[in-house]
């Protein structure tokens, strides 16, 4: 397992990485429901944001509707190839005849 | 390997992809819309509304059954109003939280029905009055099947959709035939082919979805 990307091989960040992987191209997801999908606290949500982030993996824009603050999230181009990598690096590891 | 905090790595492989297959399907509830909520209530209106207007208004002026004369219109467009809701219903829960590009193709082309309709329910109300009363009926029914088909085939292209490109070209067709018919044989058309086609293509899709999900 020595090849897994330790910023999304942890449970919280890749479960961040995945869910915003599902969204379709140009898309955007708010906090709260990204919080409420994946059942995290605010806190803990922020803190693995802020870390996928840090890396370049997710991009993270605060924008004003009104006066109500909105936070949304979505993958990188450079997140969208570290979590395709990633994600055949898992498979490699079930089915070994697999890896290219 | 290192893990850069204390979030714990998932135990095994096997976990990993299925955390990532969870948050995937989650999200992709999220984004879809619920094909029965979508398509059956306008089924179901059509289904019911052209078909009470065939048993009233049958062709060549027969009556199949002796319905009040405004029935058949009025129990169309109650069961319209309720399709109309549902389908905002279903537009706007759909995408809750998320934003960009797939808001806006909802957002336009839920706009695009309302435009559409209107453009072409002017239209047909200015010249409707030249014609004889079963042509009008008919007029008013084809113009709008037709429409409905055209904003199918218009969201086969948006989101690169088969199923609604079927169902567009479908409607179309049967339209086609059901003018050249004439008034009472295209609502009988559009009762059967036009409602039963939208109910079939709710049930499709719906078990597709189940099935998918195993």
């Amino acid at each position: 397992m020595a090849d897994l990307d330790p910023v999304i091989h942890a449970q919280a960040r890749l479960r961040i990485m995945a869910a915003l992987s599902g969204l379709p191209d140009g898309d955007r997801m708010t906090f709260p429901r990204l919080q409420q999908i994946l059942d995290m606290t605010a806190g803990n949500l922020s803190v693995h944001l802020t870390k996928l982030e840090q890396a370049g993996y997710v991009d993270v824009a605060k924008s004003f509707r009104g006066r109500t603050p909105t936070t949304t999230a979505a993958l990188s181009a450079r997140g969208r190839v570290a979590f395709d990598d990633y994600t055949a690096a898992v498979r490699a590891l079930l089915d070994p005849s697999k890896e290219s | 390997m290192t893990p850069v905090d204390d979030d714990a790595p998932p135990a095994s492989p096997a976990e990993s992809l299925a955390l990532i297959r969870q948050e995937q399907a989650a999200v992709a509830d999220t984004v879809a819309i619920n094909p029965l909520a979508y398509y059956l209530p306008w089924g179901v209106a059509w289904l019911i509304g052209y078909g009470l207007l065939f048993l009233r208004y049958g062709p060549g002026g027969r009556i199949f059954v002796p319905l009040p004369d405004w029935l058949p219109l009025v129990t169309l467009f109650a069961l319209m109003v309720l399709a109309m809701t549902s389908t905002m219903v279903v537009s706007a829960r759909r995408g809750r939280g998320v934003q960009g590009r797939s808001s806006w193709q909802g957002t336009a082309y839920g706009l695009a029905w309302f435009l559409a309709f209107a453009g072409v329910g002017s239209t047909t109300g200015r010249f409707v009055r030249y014609l004889p009363a079963d042509e009008q009926g008919l007029l008013w029914a084809c113009v709008s099947v037709g429409t409905v088909a055209v904003m199918y085939l218009a969201g086969s292209a948006i989101w690169l959709s088969r199923d609604m490109f079927v169902l567009g070209a479908w409607l179309t067709v049967i339209n086609i035939a059901g003018v050249a018919l004439g008034p009472g044989w295209h609502s009988l058309l559009i009762s059967a082919g036009g409602g039963g086609g939208l109910i079939a293509l709710g049930l499709t899709l719906a078990m597709r979805e189940r099935r998918r999900r195993g």
